[in-house]
């Protein structure tokens, strides 16, 4: 994180020194400030910088993928005169431990295609999502665990 | 050129708000009035401060837009999780159609 | 001959008569809600719809001041709506609500029986 800080400082001294104010030359300073500390790495030997924002931008790009396609889908039910939608709330065992992973899980699940995050059961072991459009059971259950939950623990851990 | 973009896209946004509007009302139950409120409804407006920032290219619109988005994206899962719960909670009627229940057996 | 400004205006005000005419569906699902739950999430979309607008107006007055408005205006239909929830899951734990006399509400008897209802959720 102090990495993360550092390159923030270098994209606005980047930007200041160029004498701009846009956002698109601070985005240059910034990937030329990681590029900078990306070259620099075997200087900071117990940092994971360098594998976690790739990752989080993945995450970032796989979960606005997943609410467009996930609003048309709903679009398409509520414009249509006749529902397709098939309700049910199934459980889903959680991997993730403790309170931010769960709290990033149910909230991710709520924006992601038809689930909606209804209640966690006392133990904090099982999340029960609402699934707007339930054909397999197993399938869903297996689509959240593989797809959001993994992809979040590997941001997180 | 960029009229065109920010114009589409803002067009585009208001038209997701509306079928939001239009879930709330022909849904069948809470549950699933939710899922429309929540996902259409968060992305709508979205779409609306995103072809406003793209318009202006302003660093001060832009992170008033940033923070604006940040803040729908934050809230409306957990409001609706929070409100998903309570009404659960409350026996509020499921609509016929829903065939799973496992909260229900445990 | 279409120029660049008058499409924008155009898309300007298409989206402000769209978003009226949400918020007046918005309005009639609140007043007609079967449940106090309709009517929070109808309250929630309505603050959603207002931000959108806000954003809108600020769009064709080319004024800075709607954005902080709108931005204030999200966190307080937040604490708003947080505040409402609450209610609706207090009053249901108390009292108890009359069991809803639709057909569908089978689904939902077992949950009544649950003696104490926690709350382990990391954002409550």
């Amino acid at each position: 994180m102090p990495l993360f800080m550092l390159n923030l400082f270098f994209a606005a001294v980047f930007t200041l020194l160029l004498g701009s104010t846009s956002i698109s030359v601070f985005l240059v300073g910034f990937v030329l400030g990681y590029g900078v500390l990306w070259v620099s790495s075997p200087l900071y030997p117990d940092t994971r910088y360098f594998t976690k924002l790739p990752k989080t931008l993945n995450l970032t790009v796989f979960f606005l993928k997943e609410l467009a396609i996930s609003s048309l889908r709903v679009s398409w039910d509520v414009i249509t005169p006749r529902h397709i939608n098939r309700p049910g709330i199934i459980g889903v065992p959680l991997t993730a431990r403790t309170n931010l992973e769960i709290f990033l899980v149910a909230n991710l699940v709520s924006l992601t295609p038809g689930t909606l995050s209804v209640d966690l059961s006392e133990d904090k072991k099982t999340l029960f999502v609402h699934v707007m459009f339930l054909e397999d059971i197993d399938k869903t259950r297996a689509d959240i665990k593989n797809g959001l939950e993994r992809r979040i623990l590997e941001v997180m851990r | 050129m960029i009229e065109y973009l920010s114009g589409i896209v803002l067009v585009l946004g208001s038209l997701f708000c509306l079928v939001a509007a239009l879930g709330v009302i022909r849904m069948p139950d809470t549950l699933t009035r939710m899922h429309a409120v929540t996902k259409a409804g968060s992305l709508g407006a979205g779409l609306v401060v995103l072809a406003h920032a793209l318009f202006h290219q302003h660093p001060g619109i832009f992170l008033r837009a940033v923070s604006i988005i940040a803040l729908l994206l934050l809230t409306a899962p957990v409001a609706a999780h929070i409100i998903a719960r309570a009404s659960y909670r409350s026996n509020i009627p499921l609509s016929e159609r829903t065939w799973v229940d496992e909260l229900n057996k445990k | 001959m279409l120029t660049n400004d008058v499409f924008l205006a155009g898309a300007i005000q298409t989206a402000m008569a769209l978003l009226l005419i949400s918020m007046v569906l918005v309005l009639w699902r609140l007043s007609k809600g079967p449940t106090a739950a309709d009517r929070v999430i109808s309250m929630d979309l309505l603050s959603v719809l207002v931000v959108a607008f806000l954003v809108t107006l600020s769009f064709h007055t080319r004024q800075t001041s709607y954005l902080d408005v709108a931005i204030a205006y999200a966190c307080i239909a937040f604490l708003g709506t947080i505040a409402l929830a609450r209610f609706i899951h207090r009053a249901s734990r108390n009292k108890g609500f009359p069991p809803p006399g639709h057909a569908a509400s089978k689904n939902i008897t077992a949950s009544e029986s649950e003696p104490d209802l926690s709350e382990g959720e990391s954002h409550d």
